[in-house]
């Protein structure tokens, strides 16, 4: 109670010192939660490529097409324990480009077998996998379901046809069979199909004069290759390494620049968090240091009165701590909630067109920003506390 | 038997080479449940042997011994327990915090020392005592001088301290207010017998009390005990 008069004796002061931390706090909380947002995305690929080798076609060749029979000249390398075929097509073609972080939804062709071997376990809100032999069903993403409104059951069109769509633009009709549970990455914004209507849509994207001319069955756009299960990312790249030399007319990327890769990218954004803390730690943490030293000169005789009646040197110490303290907490929680009010407007009230969420406030992101500033006001409150805590009772007593 | 034991206590400060003897080598006991008025010239020593009484300066030299316990040897821990638990505190210019009202000023000392319900129940009964009943949710700034004083007397009392030390406590009210307040320190002192200190410049409160005692340059110039005060 006596926090509150304390900080309330002086409104327009310690309003503008919450109203420092406040504003740190809101750049903390919204830029953590792009930069979550990001980071879940990131983890997923680093989940999905730390676990696997992707081998695709060697570097100069124009066409991204390998031929089946390499999937077996793979698996007879050594730690190799399952390679799979997979195509993946733009779900929205002819779409203009647009600056976007989050991955753009595609048709995802693959074995379901896959799934199995993959780090990055796909699980149902809803229906089923797609099956190796049932054809025309497909298993839609979190975020691809909710753009197009739909619950197993329903039919979908893939590709989708662009407004300015040729007369000759080929899709199929798609009995959606499940839905994907949020994974926060990825496969949120994929379409999963099996192999056989993947080589259908492959078939759908060749020159027309070419369609006759090649099986596409015999034809993959890549090869994902598996170790067994716990196979180090060391390993992975060895396998990587033995791919290349052994197996002529691919290219298999080692896992390691995959994941540093992403990794390089998240940092921007964990950079930006960063910045924005620091921001917060700046001006929020002088505003509190500045404020508290007035304050200490302000309650002199009070600091004085209260030693003279039994307080110990950390009785005022607390006191003026567990002050500071609470002004960090208070402009921390504000801050914080003006930072989530942001987030939920903005996916609420203006989500993205592709159903994509920009900000991700997480449990650990909350923590950190509340328990930030309320260390922050801790930390700032040390010297002027220190200060309160060591004067004199006596020539505090009679401080004019 | 002596509450309060003063033995070749001193006090001296340092102002560049000069040394000052703020108090220098005063010895006395003053017994428990006495009334004491300290007075002196400016500059005499009051209010250094008021803080040195009070456990807010250490002495330089001599011994402090209140309630049995020698108190030079203390920690500033352990002092600050006996300030709370030992001795209450009046000054002239009330020192009541001005945010809170009149029962939690009064209350103010119990935050450190925490007797619970029965502190609280003390405080009520000694805002009453104190005549302050009707005002006890009002904040110092709607209370006279008079009253401002009177909450600034229970405060020093809700700890049931042994010893009460008042600087000046009439220097800022009117004279017949001034009596008031003395006649209320007589009257919780015979009543709680409560030891005081009294130090002042007005020698007609003075009077009134059981002992006076003159200071001079930080020595004893007079003690006297005076059989039965009587108001001048």
């Amino acid at each position: 109670m006596e926090i509150f008069r304390n900080i309330w004796r002086r409104k327009l002061r310690s309003t503008l010192t919450i109203s420092g931390i406040v504003i740190g706090v809101f750049a903390l909380t919204t830029f953590g939660a792009f930069a979550e947002n990001f980071n879940a995305l990131i983890d997923g690929g680093v989940q999905y490529f730390g676990g696997s080798v992707q081998v695709g076609p060697p570097d100069g060749q124009a066409a991204n097409l390998l031929p089946m029979s390499k999937i077996d000249e793979i698996k007879s390398v050594e730690g190799v324990e399952a390679a799979f075929a997979g195509y993946q097509f733009q779900a929205k073609p002819g779409g203009a480009f647009v600056v976007s972080f989050g991955v753009p939804d595609t048709i995802v062709a693959a074995d379901p077998g896959e799934d199995a071997y993959s780090a990055l376990k796909l699980t149902y809100a809803s229906g089923r996998a797609v099956s190796t032999t049932s054809r025309g069903d497909v298993a839609l993403g979190y975020t691809i379901a909710k753009e197009f409104k739909k619950k197993v059951g329903d039919t979908i069109d893939l590709p989708v046809r662009p407004a300015d769509a040729k007369p000759d633009f080929i899709n199929h009709t798609f009995n959606v069979v499940g839905l994907i549970s949020e994974t926060k990455t990825a496969p949120d914004s994929f379409a999963y199909i099996n192999l056989a209507d993947g080589q259908m849509l492959l078939r759908d994207s060749l020159p027309a004069q070419l369609r006759d001319s090649i099986d596409v069955t015999q034809i993959t756009e890549g090869i994902s290759v598996y170790g067994k299960h716990g196979t180090s990312l060391s390993e992975l790249d060895k396998i990587a390494d033995r791919i290349n030399s052994e197996v002529p007319g691919v290219k298999a990327l080692r896992p390691s620049d995959l994941v540093n890769a992403f990794r390089a990218g998240g940092q921007i954004f964990t950079g930006a968090a960063v910045a924005a803390a620091l921001l917060a730690l700046v001006v929020g943490g002088l505003s509190i240091i500045n404020t508290m030293f007035m304050a200490v000169s302000d309650r002199v005789r009070e600091i004085g009165l209260k030693k003279a009646v039994g307080a110990t040197t950390t009785n005022i110490l607390r006191e003026f701590l567990v002050e500071a303290t609470f002004m960090g907490l208070l402009g921390g929680l504000i801050g914080y909630g003006l930072g989530v009010l942001l987030v939920v407007v903005r996916n609420v009230f203006f989500p993205a067109a592709d159903g994509s969420s920009l900000f991700l406030i997480t449990p650990m992101l909350t923590g950190i920003a509340i328990g930030f500033a309320a260390v922050l006001g801790a930390l700032a409150g040390v010297f002027p506390a220190l200060r309160a805590a060591r004067l004199d009772p006596v020539i505090a007593l009679r401080n004019d | 038997m002596a509450g309060v034991r003063l033995l070749n206590l001193t006090k001296h400060y340092k102002r560049g080479s000069e040394v000052i003897k703020a108090l220098d080598g005063v010895t006395l006991d003053i017994d428990r449940g006495e009334f004491v008025a300290v007075i002196g010239r400016s500059g005499s020593g009051k209010t250094t042997m008021l803080d040195l009484l009070g456990l807010l300066l250490k002495p330089t030299a001599g011994n402090l011994v209140i309630d049995d316990v020698e108190t030079t040897t203390l920690s500033d821990r352990e002092r600050a327990h006996m300030r709370g638990r030992k001795v209450g505190f009046v000054f002239q210019e009330y020192n009541l915090l001005s945010g809170l009202n009149v029962y939690e000023n009064v209350m103010l000392p119990q935050r450190y020392v925490k007797d619970g319900a029965e502190g609280k129940q003390r405080a009520v009964e000694l805002i009453d005592r104190v005549g302050l009943s009707d005002r006890i949710k009002h904040k110092p700034s709607e209370l006279s001088g008079g009253q401002m004083q009177r909450v600034a007397i229970a405060r020093s009392m809700v700890n049931k301290p042994s010893l009460i030390l008042l600087d000046e406590p009439t220097g800022a009210v009117d004279t017949e207010t001034a009596q008031q307040l003395v006649d209320l320190l007589k009257r919780l002192n015979r009543e709680d017998q409560v030891t005081i200190v009294l130090v002042t410049h007005d020698l007609d409160i003075a009077s009134q009390a059981s002992r006076h005692i003159r200071l001079k340059d930080g020595r004893v110039l007079s003690d006297e005990r005076v059989a039965e005060a009587v108001p001048v």
